[in-house]
């Protein structure tokens, strides 16, 4: 890293800071509701594009993973005063009953417990390749939720869990966000990256190098799961309920529709499709209001219509971009010198290296 | 192809140009001031969009008979909430922070109301809900009402009209367990048919299935073992009238019981012959007039669906306006909290889905409707009081 490059990115760290004392001085609720779930969606997008685009495990648990988080920190943050109101069916196993602990001992839990499982299901299952692997976390994922709907005592079953705390505001939200970005920055430039990066291209090529297989694989799997489940923990807060009916497999397409318009292989990519995606649709709200030009209405703006739009939106990107937004380029700051200088100095440059 | 792409951005830009420009029109036109906001967030895209369109159409109904409160228009806000919990929480907090409504009506599905449920309270907007029947919507809630009974209810009459009418002394149940309205149901019919018939194991086999499944051999074959007077099963309509149909099967000929989601013309196509005399309960008949409203309900919703029948949520839907528009004019303001002090303090209030008293949970006391299906079709049998 140049030392020019290092000092643009403490500017642009100081930036975020400043922003977000900003933002939570002067924005409402709305708009920093929306920045919120932008960054859980963007924590959730890398630890599947690690897994996804990186690695080339084509999963798709992350649901799952995102469930396990999202109970812990449900289950354990929830005041003790009010857990008879929530469980009034059956009441919490006494086990757990009178353990509360603290928002970020149960968000690390949460992570831990989602890497856990990943290496349980990881195991056997990674030996698997393509759509094989992606059928069996698939299921994987069905299996959390009907699991968790079962546990009447601890979960309190489809009932949900209510009133859990808001803790995670956007100091913890982007805070974590931040941690994971960088995090995953430096593990996917480090030799275990490469590693990554050099199975997705080619398994047998790969394991000819030396790379262990394996343990790369379930390393990359666990990792992608921890954060998945620390979003998840970050989302329940956020709400502040819970319920199994959240966490259906059709919530996985979200991420992997985000990871798939940043392209896959791209950090950058997949942080500026999550807010394209997820801002984006709350922006297209105004396609849902009716609408009167000179007083004619038109009926075709009604609930429902930025769905559509959003629709025939990626379809477009899909048919333009084929990898996505970034392919799997990052925008670094050599990338943006080169967007905003002359195009002949930028020709020069690359005849200077 | 980028001449393909230019057009369309074009396109996309005239569109926004034009929608920005028709808002900002519309805008000095209607005086805030003359106009009460009332936002309605309803899953009208994903998987319940079904349910949210029928309630969305009760809301739409209301506003038309009703247009005006304390001299102002009344102006339905309606944001689509994707039925997903995230969305829906965006949506309820998009209504009070950009709208300013004065009250929200919401949501179809309880999942989707609880997460709306702590920015509304946070921002003191009165809100009811129409048809969300999870008793935790409203528990601990002080803005969240409805105008809907809870499961708790539901299953104490059918436990009643079990023990009482049928004579049962021995029942089992069999729920969708992955299904917070069934399995409320199913524990609060079993906590009142224990207390009426006064023997701890008068329920002899609960069994459960997972909602999609599609044979129930193996929880009916135990049923069958058991031989009850009667099985309660609520659940989704598609399973619950298989359930029914391969009951008759394996010769079971005991009465089943159900709730309210039974009543769809699904049920009776899935169920064919089986399901004749099978008895639930449900909110509203529009053949048995319970207030002069539902008169006035009725004949609107003809006119504006012909040849259709309306719908229990529809009902509903119609009543949370109504309800909401009453709490405004006694209150005579549309200050949230006096509104919602108003609303608390309803009391007899003529709905069209029958008269509406608020317990102090904010949840609806009401009566039940009793229905069965009587050659091919869902009949009126009985009406439950609420107390």
């Amino acid at each position: 890293m140049k030392k020019q490059d290092k000092i643009l990115t403490v500017i642009l760290l100081a930036a975020l800071f400043i922003f977000l004392i900003i933002a939570n001085l002067f924005l409402d609720a709305y708009i920093k509701r929306v920045l919120n779930l932008c960054a859980i969606y963007t924590i959730l997008a890398l630890s599947m594009n690690l897994i996804n685009g990186f690695t080339g495990l084509f999963s798709l648990g992350h649901a799952g993973f995102m469930a396990i988080g999202a109970y812990c920190v449900g289950i354990f943050t929830l005041p003790i005063s009010v857990r008879p109101a929530n469980f009034y069916i059956e009441p919490m196993h006494p086990a757990i009953a009178n353990v509360e602990l603290p928002f970020f001992v149960a968000l690390l839990l949460g992570g831990v417990l989602a890497a856990f499982f990943a290496f349980l299901i990881g195991a056997p299952v990674l030996r698997l390749r393509d759509d094989y692997l992606a059928i069996a976390t698939l299921g994987f994922s069905e299996i959390i939720r009907i699991v968790l709907t079962n546990m009447q005592s601890i979960t309190n079953g489809p009932l949900g869990i209510k009133n859990i705390p808001t803790t995670a505001n956007m100091w913890w939200i982007y805070g974590v966000t931040l941690v994971t970005v960088i995090f995953l920055v430096l593990l996917i430039s480090s030799s275990y990256g490469r590693a990554f990066k050099a199975i997705r291209e080619d398994e047998i090529a790969a394991q000819a190098m030396g790379i262990n297989l394996f343990r790369h694989k379930i390393l990359s799997f666990m990792i992608g799961a921890f954060f998945a489940g620390i979003a998840g923990g970050l989302y329940a807060s956020m709400l502040s309920t819970v319920d199994p009916k959240n966490f259906i497999f059709t919530l996985t397409y979200n991420f992997l529709l985000i990871i798939v318009l940043g392209g896959m292989g791209s950090v950058s990519g997949t942080i500026i499709s999550a807010y394209i995606v997820t801002a984006g649709l709350e922006i297209m709200r105004f396609f849902d209001e009716p609408l009167s030009i000179f007083g004619v209405s038109i009926p075709l703006f009604r609930p429902g219509l930025r769905m559509v739009i959003f629709s025939i939106c990626l379809m477009i990107i899909v048919l333009f971009f084929r990898n996505g937004l970034m392919g799997n380029k990052e925008l670094n700051w050599d990338m943006l010198r080169g967007l905003f200088s002359k195009r002949s100095k930028r020709i020069k440059g690359g005849e200077a290296r | 192809m980028k001449r393909v792409f230019t057009i369309v951005l074009c396109i996309l830009l005239a569109m926004t140009m034009a929608a920005g420009c028709s808002s900002q029109a519309a805008a000095p036109a209607a005086n805030d001031q003359d106009v009460i906001k009332i936002g309605v967030f309803e899953p009208l895209t994903g998987a319940n969009a079904a349910g949210g369109e029928l309630e969305v159409e009760g809301i739409k109904l209301a506003n038309e008979l009703y247009p005006e409160v304390l001299g102002k228009k009344v102006e339905l806000v309606i944001v689509d909430n994707k039925s997903d919990k995230a969305e829906a929480a965006n949506a309820a907090i998009r209504l009070i922070e950009k709208e300013k409504v004065t009250a929200i009506i919401g949501s179809w599905g309880s999942s989707l109301s609880m997460a709306a449920g702590a920015p509304i309270e946070e921002n003191k907007v009165p809100t009811v809900g129409a048809s969300c029947t999870n008793p935790l919507v409203t528990k601990d809630n002080d803005y969240y009402f409805r105008v809907c009974f809870i499961d708790p209810f539901q299953g104490t009459v059918m436990a009643r009209y079990a023990y009482n009418n049928l004579g049962a002394k021995k029942a089992a149940i069999i729920q969708e367990l992955s299904n917070d309205y069934a399995v409320g149901l199913a524990n609060f019919f079993k906590e009142e048919f224990v207390k009426l018939t006064g023997d701890p194991n008068a329920v002899v086999e609960i069994a459960n299935y997972q909602t999609n499944d599609t044979d129930f051999t193996a929880q009916l074959t135990n049923i069958k073992g058991k031989n009850p007077d009667v099985i309660f099963a609520p659940g989704n309509f598609t399973e619950s009238a298989m359930i029914v149909k391969q009951a008759r099967t394996l010769g079971i000929e005991t009465p089943f019981i159900g709730g309210d989601t039974w009543e769809t013309d699904e049920f009776i196509q899935v169920g064919g012959d089986a399901v004749e005399g099978v008895v639930f309960s449900t909110f509203f008949d529009p053949s048995a007039a319970l207030t002069p409203e539902t008169k006035v309900f009725l004949d609107a919703y003809a006119k504006a669906y012909p040849n259709r029948q309306p719908a229990a949520v529809t009902a509903l839907g119609y009543d949370a306006y109504l309800l909401i528009l009453d709490a405004i004019e006694r209150s005579g303001t549309t200050d949230s909290v006096a509104v919602r002090d108003a609303i608390a303090a309803t009391k007899d209030f003529p709905g069209a889905a029958g008269p509406i008293t608020l317990d102090e949970n904010g949840d609806a006391i009401k009566d039940a409707v009793i229905k069965t299906v009587k050659d091919g079709k869902f009949t009126y049998m009985d009406t439950v009081k609420a107390n």
